[in-house]
C-alpha cells in the first residue's frame, strides 16, 4: 500500500530529469527529520539543479567536484555545501528563526509587505474559515475584522448575508465591498426580498467554498482599494485561494463537517388565552365552525382553562395551550460537507484540485442544499522569465423550497406565530386539505396559508451553475521590467421555478400560480500591468501602468401562469393565463491606470495611483472620470533603531484617496416600455416610473485615514489603530419623489454622505510556554454616517419601509434614521387619552437609528500541547430595529407581552384630551393593541434595542501527535468540535433576534418581521492529510 | 537576429494590446442603448394606457376599501373593513392611490400632450382628447385629496418638475373646466383620421360620441362646484346646454376588461376579503321596488337579499353572520362586466339637477329626471316592462317634497359601478343623507362618526415634497379625513 502511494505520488510530482547520478542525497527537516519536498538543490553559479521529491531525495548528474550545492527553501535556512568529491550529501535544513515579514495580498493581487503599507488591511487566514465552516464564507468574518459588519439574515439555507465595511457611503447603492478571488472581480450581488414577502435566493458570496480559502484580505479604505476603481469604493474583499504547496506525504488533504442545526430563539408565547374575542368565544355559524375571520380567530378569547368548546374544526374540544409551535414545527437540521484536495507542487509547477460535496438540511423540513465545487489551480515557470497561472471553479447547486419571508403568504414562521395558543399542530398537520382540494385554515385571512398547506404546496426549486476560469501570465520581459496580464471570468445560470398549487384563496384566488425564471450572468474583467522597478542608491522605485476593462451581460427570461388546467402539475402548459418578460443589461468600463511605489531606506515607503475609468452607463460626453490616492507608511521603529524588545514594531501610516463611481446600465436615458397584453386590440406602453437624468455627473468620494501599527515586547502586544473620514458626494441615486410629479424615483446627483470611525485591533499573547500559549484579539469599531445634505428641495430620502416605520436618509442627521408614529402627546411628553382610555395616533419622529454605536468582537486562543480552544464573541452596543413580527404577535394575541390587562384592561398612563385630568379608564387590551398599532399605525412601542452580545464561535480542535501518526501514512490529522451562534450573553430585544431581518440590502437590519427562529449549529470537523 | 525576433515578438505584444484597448472603448458606446425598450413611440400606445389606466383607478382600492364604504355600498370583510369605522390609519393605501392616480393616467397623458403639443407632432385632435382624459384623472384626484399638484403635477418628465406645488381645488376646478370648453371646440367637427383610429378604447374614435362625452363631463364638473361657485357653476351648464350630451346608453363611457383575471369586482365577490352588499343600498333598491336589485345585489344562501350595516364595531360584526350576507350582483362582478367613467344616466340626473335649480323648472327637470332613471335601467338591460312597471312608481317621479334628495338618490344609483363617483356626490349633495353614527355597536373612528370627506396626504408625500404639501395642508384645513374639500359646502 505504502509502496503504491509512493509510485502514485512519484508519477505526479516528480520533476526532475532521469539522467544518471553523480550525487544523490536526501532533504530532511532538521528537527523533525522528516523528509523535505520540493527543495530546490543549485549547483551555484549555474542553472543547473533539481528538486527533492517526495521522499526528499534528490540527485545530479555531471557535476564538478570543487562545486558548491545551494538547498534552499521557503522558511528555511539556505545551505551550502562543497561537493569535494562526495556523491552522497544528505542534509538537514533549519527552520529560519527570523520570522517573514507578513506578506499580504494587497489590490490588484500585488503581494507586498504588510510594513510597507500605507493603509489599514486586515488579513484572515484559511483555519478561521476552513474550520468552523459556513455555507457563506463572509458569515466567518463576522466579529473578526474591524470595520467590517457582516448580519446573517435569518432565511432559510443558503440565505444571504448583509456586508458593509466602514458604514455606509451611498444612500441607495448597494454598499456590498467589492470581492476579488485572485484577482478577478467577481459578482457580490446581494440578497433578500423585501416586506411583501418572497424568498432571499442567497447572494453571490456563498458559492466561495470556505475549503479552497487559503488568505482573505480585507481592504477597508480607499486608499487600499483605489485601484479598483468605482468597483472599490465600498472597499474589497480579496480571496486568495490554495494552490499546490509543497508539504510532505502524497499531497491528499480530506476535510469533513458534519454540523446540526436547531432553534436559538423563538418569541415568548403567551399561554394563557386561545381563540375567541372580548374574552368570549367566536360565535358558531350555521355550518357549526366558529367564525374564522378577524378578530374572532385571534388570541383574545376566554382564558385557557381545560374547558369543553367547538374548536375551528366545528369538533367539541378542551382549550387548552398546546406549547411553543415553533418547537414542533421546526425540525434539527443538518449539514455536511466534504472536501478532498489532492495537491503537489514542485520548482516549477504547482497545482491543486479538489472537490467539495455539501449538503444542507435546514430547519424547515423541505428546505435543502445540496452542493457541489470542482475546484482547479495550477501555476508553473514555463521558462525563467515566464510563467502561467490559471484556475478553473465549477460550482453546480440545487436549494429546494427557499422559505416565504415576512408578510409572505407562505412564510411558516408569521402563520405559526399567530395562530391562536388553542390550536393543536397535529390538528392543523392532519386537517391541511379538503376531498376538494381547497386549503383547510383556522382563519379566512389571506395573509396567512396553513403552515402545512404551504410547506406541501408552496414551493420552490433554485438550480445554479457557476464556473469561474482564470488565466494570468506574468513574464519578466527585461531586467527590471515586468508584465502581468489576467482575464478572468465569472459565469452564472441559475433556473428558478416556483408553484403555488390551486385550492388556496391566497394564491391567485385559489386558481393557482407557476413560475419559470432563467438566465445567465457574466462577468469578465482582463486586466494587465507593466511594471518597472528601479534602485538608486537607497531609494527603490516600481513604477507601474495597466489597463482593465470589464464587461457586465446579464440576460433573463420569465414566464408566469395562474389559473391550473390539471392538478399538481407545474409546467407553463398547464396554465390558462401566461405571461413572459424577459430583460437585457449589459454594462462595460474601461481603465487605466499608473501606480508608483517608493521606498527609501527600508523605512519610509509612499505609494501612489491614478487611475481613470470609463464606463457605459453614463453620458457620452461625461463617461470618464479619474481618481488617485497617496499612501505613507513611515517604520520609526526601524527609522530610529528602537529596541525591539520593547517596541518591537512602530509604524505610522497615512491615506488618501479619491474615488469615482459611476451608476447601473441605462439610467440616464429615457424610454417607453411596451406593454405586454393579451386580450387588447391596440398597442399599450408605458414609461417606466424612475425618472431618467440626461446630465449625471460620477460621484465623488474623498477619504483618508490615519493609523498606527505598533508591536510591543517581540511581538506579544500588537495593536492597530485607525481613524478614518469619508465623505462621499454627487451620489448618484434613484431618489424617491413626491408621486405627484408622476412619477416614483428620479436618478440624479444628490446627496453627501460623512462617514468617519474609529478602528482598534489588539492582539496579544498573554501567556506563551513550549506547552501553553494563549492569544488574545479585540477589536473595536464606531462607525458614524452623517447626512450632510440631500439634493435641493429632499426633506429626506426613503430607503425601505414596514408597515408604518420608515427607514430615512434625511439632512443634517444620522443615515438610517428609523421614523414611524408616536402617540400623540400634550407639550409636556403626556399622552393624551381618549374619553374611551385609548390613545392616539401622534406626530411621525424619529424612534432610533439603524447604525449601532459600536461593535466588536473578542476572540482567545487557548494552546494547550496539542488541544487548542477558540472562542469568539461578538459584540454591538446601540442601534435600533423596527419588529413587526412583534407588533402582530402582539394585537394577534399570541405574544406573552399581549398578556397585560387581559382581564381588567389596561390604563393608559397619561391625561384625558377632554379634562386634563389623569386618565382613568381603562381600555379592553384588545382594543388598545389594536388601535394602537393597527388602525392607528403607532409604531412606538416596537422599535427595539438592537444591543448584543453573542457567543459566534466555540472551536475545541485536537491535532493528533506524530508519535501517533509516525507509523501510518497520515501526515497530519485534527479533529475540531465547533460550535456556530451558540447563545446571547446579552440580547436587549429579549425574544427577537436583531439580526433577523429579511433582507441584506444596506438597511437590511432595520426590519424584522416574524423571521424563522433563529439557529444555533454545532458539530465536528476532521481534517486529514495523507 | 535572435534578439531582433525577440524584439518584434514585444512589439508584436504592444500592438495587439493597443488594439484590444481601443476596441474596449469602442464597445461602451456599442452598450450605452437599452435594448428593453424603445426610446420613440406613437403617442396612440400612450394615450390607450393612460385612458385603460383611468377606467382601472375605478375599482381600486380607493373603490373597493374606502368610496365603497363611505358611499354606503357594501362593507368588506376582515381587516379590510376597517375603512368602514371610519378610521385613518391606512397611510400605505393612502400612499398607493396618490401614486397610483399620478403614476398611471396622468404619468401617461401628460406625456401624450407634450407630444401632442410639439411643434413636429402636434396634433390638436388628440390633444384635445389627452385633455378630456386628464381632467378626469386630475379631479379624481382632487375630488380624493382636495388640493393636489396640477399645475406642476405629472409633470416630472416633461418639465423636470420632482417637488410640485400645490393648486387649489377652486383653481384646479376652473382650469378643468376651461380646458374641457376648449377641448370640446376642437372635438366638435374635428376629422376622425386626427385622432386615434383602431386605438380608441372608449368610443372607437367616433367624434361625435366624443363630444357628448367631453361635454357630459363638463356638466358634472359644473354641477361638482355648484354649492362651492354657484355663478360658475351656472354659466357652465348654460354652455353645456349649448352641446351635445350624452343621451343613451350608447353613448355611455365604459370598457370591459379582460387582460388578466378581468373586471377587479369579479376576484372582489370570489376571493378574499369577500364584500357583501350594504343593508341601505339593499333597503333602498327593495323598498323602491327597484329591478336593479338583482341586477347589484346576489340573495345569499337561504335565496333573500340581506344586507350589512356599515359602520359595525367588531363585537356587533361578529354576531352579524357576516358570511350569510349578500354578494355583490353577478352582472357587476362577472370578469367581463363593464366598468365606466361616465354614463348617459348619470347626465340626465344632472340635467335634472340643473333644471330644478337653475331653470327653477320642475316640469323640465322631473322630464329629465325620468329621463335619467330609465336610461339608468336600461343600461342593465332590465325588461322593458318591468322598467315600465317601475316608470310608474312614486320614486320614479320628482314629489316636489323633497326634488333634490330624489335626484341625489337616484344619482348614487346610477354611478353604479363607479362608487367612487357615488361617495363623492354624498359629499356635494349630501343625498342620500349619511347619518352620524351615534349607535353603540357602531364605530365612530377618528370623525366622531361623521362620513369622511377626504384622504390624507400620507407620510410618504410629506417626507418628499414636504414645503408644498405643508403649504396644502396650509390652506385647505388640517390633514385629516374629516376635512372637506372645497366644493364640499354640505
Amino acid at each position: 500500500m505504502k509502496n503504491l502511494l509512493r509510485l502514485l505520488s512519484a508519477m505526479v510530482f516528480t520533476v526532475s530529469g532521469m539522467a544518471q547520478t553523480s550525487i544523490s542525497g536526501t532533504v530532511l527537516e532538521k528537527d523533525s527529520d522528516l523528509p523535505l519536498l520540493g527543495v530546490s538543490v543549485l549547483v551555484k553559479g549555474t542553472t543547473t539543479g533539481t528538486t527533492s521529491d517526495f521522499s526528499g531525495n534528490y540527485s545530479l548528474n555531471n557535476v564538478a567536484e570543487d562545486a558548491i550545492l545551494e538547498f534552499s527553501y521557503l522558511g528555511f535556512k539556505t545551505l551550502e555545501v562543497p561537493v569535494t568529491g562526495q556523491v552522497i550529501i544528505n542534509v538537514r535544513l533549519e527552520e529560519d528563526g527570523q520570522k517573514l515579514d507578513e506578506v499580504v495580498v494587497t489590490a490588484l493581487n500585488i503581494e507586498r509587505d504588510k510594513e510597507s503599507l500605507g493603509y489599514s488591511i486586515s488579513q484572515v487566514d484559511a483555519t478561521q474559515v476552513n474550520v468552523v465552516r459556513e455555507n457563506n464564507v463572509m458569515n466567518s468574518l463576522n466579529g473578526k475584522v474591524s470595520g467590517l459588519q457582516v448580519t446573517q439574515s435569518n432565511t432559510g439555507v443558503d440565505g444571504s448575508s448583509r456586508i458593509v465595511l466602514r458604514g455606509i457611503t451611498t444612500i441607495s447603492g448597494n454598499n456590498r465591498p467589492l470581492v476579488v478571488i485572485d484577482g478577478i472581480p467577481i459578482d457580490n450581488g446581494g440578497g433578500g426580498t423585501g416586506q411583501g414577502g418572497g424568498v432571499d435566493r442567497g447572494d453571490a458570496l456563498s458559492d466561495i467554498n470556505p475549503d479552497d480559502v487559503a488568505s482573505i484580505s480585507v481592504l477597508k479604505g480607499a486608499g487600499a482599494s483605489a485601484a479598483y476603481g468605482s468597483l472599490g469604493i465600498n472597499g474589497v474583499i480579496l480571496i486568495t485561494t490554495k494552490t499546490g504547496n509543497k508539504r510532505p506525504g502524497i499531497g491528499v488533504s480530506l476535510s469533513s463537517t458534519f454540523m446540526f442545526t436547531d432553534i436559538m430563539l423563538t418569541p415568548n408565547f403567551q399561554n394563557e388565552y386561545g381563540t375567541g374575542f372580548f374574552n368570549d368565544f367566536a360565535p358558531i355559524n350555521a355550518d357549526g365552525k366558529p367564525v374564522l375571520d378577524y378578530p374572532f380567530s385571534w388570541s383574545w378569547g376566554p382564558r385557557l382553562e381545560g374547558q369543553s368548546y367547538t374548536n375551528w374544526l366545528g369538533q367539541t374540544d378542551s382549550y387548552s395551550p398546546q406549547g411553543n409551535p415553533y418547537k414542533d414545527f421546526y425540525q434539527t437540521g443538518y449539514s455536511i460537507a466534504n472536501t478532498v484536495a489532492f495537491e503537489g507542487r514542485s520548482d516549477k509547477t504547482s497545482f491543486r484540485m479538489s472537490i467539495t460535496d455539501e449538503d444542507i438540511q435546514g430547519i424547515v423540513s423541505n428546505n435543502t442544499l445540496g452542493k457541489q465545487t470542482f475546484n482547479i489551480r495550477g501555476r508553473s515557470q514555463l521558462t525563467d522569465k515566464f510563467s502561467i497561472d490559471g484556475k478553473m471553479t465549477f460550482i453546480t447547486s440545487k436549494v429546494e423550497n427557499r422559505p416565504d419571508l415576512a408578510e409572505g403568504n407562505g412564510n411558516t414562521a408569521l402563520q405559526l406565530s399567530l395562530m391562536p395558543r388553542d390550536i393543536r399542530l397535529t390538528d392543523v398537520r392532519n386537517n391541511t386539505i379538503n376531498a376538494q382540494g381547497q386549503e383547510i385554515k383556522w382563519n379566512l385571512d389571506n395573509t396567512f396559508n396553513n403552515p402545512y398547506w404551504a410547506l406541501n404546496h408552496l414551493r420552490n426549486t433554485d438550480n445554479r451553475d457557476r464556473f469561474q476560469g482564470l488565466l494570468a501570465i506574468d513574464w519578466k520581459m527585461f531586467k527590471n521590467f515586468s508584465l502581468t496580464a489576467r482575464t478572468g471570468m465569472d459565469y452564472r445560470v441559475f433556473d428558478y421555478t416556483s408553484h403555488g398549487a390551486r385550492g388556496a384563496q391566497s394564491i391567485k384566488s385559489g386558481l393557482g400560480e407557476y413560475s419559470h425564471n432563467n438566465g445567465k450572468s457574466r462577468i469578465w474583467n482582463s486586466d494587465m500591468l507593466a511594471s518597472y522597478k528601479a534602485e538608486i542608491g537607497g531609494f527603490k522605485l516600481t513604477a507601474s501602468v495597466g489597463a482593465m476593462h470589464r464587461d457586465e451581460a446579464f440576460n433573463n427570461q420569465y414566464i408566469n401562469g395562474f389559473d391550473s388546467k390539471v392538478r399538481d402539475f407545474y409546467n407553463i402548459s398547464n396554465y390558462k393565463n401566461s405571461f413572459s418578460s424577459e430583460s437585457i443589461t449589459k454594462k462595460a468600463i474601461t481603465s487605466y491606470y499608473a501606480l508608483g511605489q517608493f521606498q527609501w531606506g527600508g523605512y519610509l515607503y509612499f505609494d501612489t495611483s491614478l487611475r481613470n475609468d470609463n464606463s457605459s452607463a453614463l453620458p457620452k460626453d461625461n463617461n470618464s472620470y479619474w481618481y488617485h490616492s497617496e499612501n505613507l507608511s513611515f517604520l520609526f521603529s526601524r527609522a530610529f533603531g528602537l529596541n525591539p524588545k520593547f517596541i518591537s514594531k512602530g509604524k505610522l501610516r497615512a491615506s488618501h484617496a479619491i474615488v469615482g463611481n459611476d451608476t447601473g446600465a441605462y439610467r440616464t436615458q429615457a424610454f417607453y416600455n411596451v406593454d405586454q397584453t393579451v386580450t387588447l386590440p391596440y398597442t399599450v406602453a408605458s414609461i417606466p416610473g424612475s425618472l431618467p437624468s440626461f446630465d449625471l455627473r460620477p460621484e465623488t468620494s474623498k477619504s483618508w485615514e490615519i493609523g498606527a501599527d505598533l508591536g510591543f515586547f517581540n511581538n506579544r502586544l500588537m495593536l492597530d489603530f485607525t481613524y478614518f473620514e469619508t465623505n462621499t458626494k454627487d451620489q448618484i441615486q434613484a431618489v424617491p419623489i413626491s408621486g405627484a410629479s408622476g412619477f416614483e424615483t428620479v436618478v440624479v446627483n444628490a446627496g453627501n454622505i460623512k462617514n468617519n470611525g474609529i478602528e482598534v485591533q489588539l492582539n496579544a499573547v498573554p501567556v506563551e510556554t513550549d506547552n501553553f500559549q494563549w492569544n488574545l484579539g479585540v477589536n473595536f469599531t464606531k462607525n458614524n454616517s452623517f447626512v450632510a445634505s440631500l439634493n435641493e428641495g429632499l426633506s429626506s430620502i426613503e430607503l425601505g419601509r414596514l408597515w408604518s416605520v420608515s427607514v430615512e436618509a434625511r439632512p443634517g442627521e444620522e443615515f438610517g434614521g428609523l421614523y414611524g408614529n408616536d402617540f400623540k402627546r400634550d407639550n409636556f411628553g403626556r399622552k393624551l387619552i381618549t374619553d374611551n382610555g385609548l390613545t392616539q395616533r401622534g406626530e411621525r419622529i424619529l424612534l432610533g437609528n439603524i447604525n449601532p454605536d459600536w461593535f466588536g468582537g473578542i476572540s482567545n486562543t487557548f494552546r494547550f500541547k496539542n488541544l487548542s480552544l477558540s472562542t469568539l464573541i461578538s459584540v454591538q452596543q446601540g442601534g435600533e430595529f423596527y419588529s413587526y413580527g412583534r407588533a402582530y404577535r402582539t394585537y394577534f394575541g399570541t405574544d406573552k407581552r399581549s398578556l397585560v390587562g387581559r382581564e381588567n384592561g389596561i390604563i393608559e398612563d397619561g391625561i384625558n384630551e377632554n379634562t386634563g385630568f389623569k386618565n382613568e379608564v381603562a381600555a379592553p387590551a384588545f382594543l388598545k393593541q389594536f388601535t394602537d398599532i393597527f388602525s392607528n399605525e403607532v409604531s412606538k412601542d416596537q422599535v427595539l434595542d438592537a444591543s448584543n452580545v453573542k457567543v459566534r464561535e466555540v472551536t475545541l480542535t485536537y491535532s493528533f501527535p506524530q508519535t501517533i501518526l509516525r507509523d501510518t501514512f497520515i501526515q497530519s490529522a485534527s479533529l475540531s468540535a465547533i460550535g456556530r451562534n451558540l447563545f446571547f450573553l446579552y440580547n436587549a430585544a429579549g425574544d427577537i433576534d436583531p439580526e433577523a431581518g429579511y433582507s441584506s440590502g444596506p438597511t437590511g437590519t432595520a426590519f424584522e418581521h416574524s423571521s424563522l427562529p433563529s439557529t444555533r449549529s454545532y458539530g465536528l470537523n476532521l481534517k486529514l492529510n495523507f | 537576429m535572435k534578439n531582433r525576433y525577440h524584439i518584434s515578438r514585444k512589439i508584436a505584444v504592444v500592438t495587439i494590446i493597443a488594439t484590444v484597448l481601443f476596441s474596449c472603448e469602442k464597445r461602451l458606446d456599442d452598450l450605452y442603448s437599452n435594448p428593453n425598450a424603445v426610446t420613440t413611440i406613437d403617442d396612440a400606445a400612450l394615450y390607450t394606457k393612460a385612458v385603460r389606466s383611468l377606467f382601472l383607478e375605478t375599482t381600486d382600492l380607493s373603490a373597493s376599501r374606502f368610496a365603497g364604504h363611505y358611499g354606503h355600498y357594501f362593507v368588506a370583510g376582515s381587516t379590510a373593513r376597517i375603512p368602514d369605522q371610519y378610521g385613518d390609519g391606512f397611510d400605505n393605501n393612502y400612499n398607493a392611490m396618490f401614486d397610483g392616480l399620478y403614476g398611471g393616467a396622468i404619468r401617461h397623458i401628460e406625456e401624450v400632450l407634450t407630444i401632442t403639443s410639439s411643434p413636429k407632432t402636434q396634433n390638436p385632435v388628440r390633444n384635445a382628447m389627452a385633455n378630456v382624459i386628464a381632467v378626469l384623472a386630475y379631479a379624481k384626484a382632487t375630488d380624493a385629496y382636495g388640493d393636489i399638484p396640477y399645475t406642476q403635477g405629472g409633470k416630472g418628465k416633461t418639465e423636470n418638475i420632482v417637488h410640485p406645488s400645490y393648486d387649489t381645488q377652486e383653481s384646479i376646478y376652473k382650469d378643468l373646466i376651461a380646458r374641457l370648453t376648449s377641448s370640446i371646440s376642437i372635438l366638435q367637427g374635428a376629422d376622425a383620421a386626427l385622432g386615434y383610429p383602431n386605438s380608441e378604447p372608449i368610443f372607437n374614435n367616433d367624434m361625435e360620441k366624443w363630444v357628448r362625452f367631453a361635454n357630459s363631463v363638463r356638466l358634472r364638473l359644473a354641477m361638482r362646484i355648484r354649492f362651492a361657485d354657484n355663478a360658475l357653476s351656472k354659466a357652465t351648464v348654460a354652455q353645456c346646454l349649448t352641446a351635445p350630451l350624452m343621451e343613451t346608453n350608447d353613448h355611455n363611457a365604459f370598457i370591459i376588461q379582460t387582460e388578466g383575471t378581468g373586471n377587479a369586482w369579479f376576484n372582489n365577490r370570489t376571493g378574499f376579503p369577500s364584500i357583501k352588499m350594504s343593508v341601505r343600498l339593499i333597503d333602498q333598491l327593495q323598498g323602491s321596488a327597484d329591478p336593479r336589485l338583482s341586477v347589484f345585489v346576489s340573495k345569499n344562501s337561504n335565496g333573500t337579499y340581506s344586507g350589512m350595516v356599515n359602520g359595525l364595531d367588531d363585537t356587533a360584526f361578529g354576531a352579524s353572520n357576516f358570511a350569510d350576507k349578500s354578494d355583490i350582483g353577478i352582472p357587476l362582478s362577472s370578469p367581463n362586466s363593464k366598468i365606466y367613467l361616465i354614463s348617459a344616466a348619470e347626465t340626465w340626473l344632472f340635467r335634472a339637477e340643473a333644471a330644478l335649480v337653475y331653470d327653477e323648472d320642475a316640469v323640465v327637470a322631473n322630464q329629465m329626471y325620468r329621463q335619467g332613471i330609465k336610461t339608468a335601467l336600461g343600461q342593465w338591460e332590465i325588461d322593458a316592462s318591468d322598467i315600465e312597471t317601475f316608470m310608474g312608481s312614486a320614486v320614479a317621479s320628482l314629489s316636489g317634497v323633497n326634488n333634490e334628495e330624489q335626484i341625489g338618490t337616484q344619482l348614487w344609483l346610477a354611478v353604479i359601478p363607479n362608487y367612487f363617483e357615488g361617495w363623492t356626490q354624498i359629499r356635494r349633495t349630501g343625498y342620500p343623507v349619511i347619518e352620524q353614527r351615534t349607535a353603540d355597536n357602531l364605530s365612530q373612528g377618528v370623525t366622531n362618526g361623521v362620513l369622511p370627506t377626504r384622504f390624507l396626504y400620507s407620510s410618504f408625500e410629506l417626507n418628499s415634497n414636504y414645503v408644498n404639501v405643508s403649504a396644502a395642508i396650509a390652506n385647505q384645513g388640517p390633514n385629516r379625513i374629516d376635512t372637506p374639500v372645497w366644493w364640499d359646502k354640505n
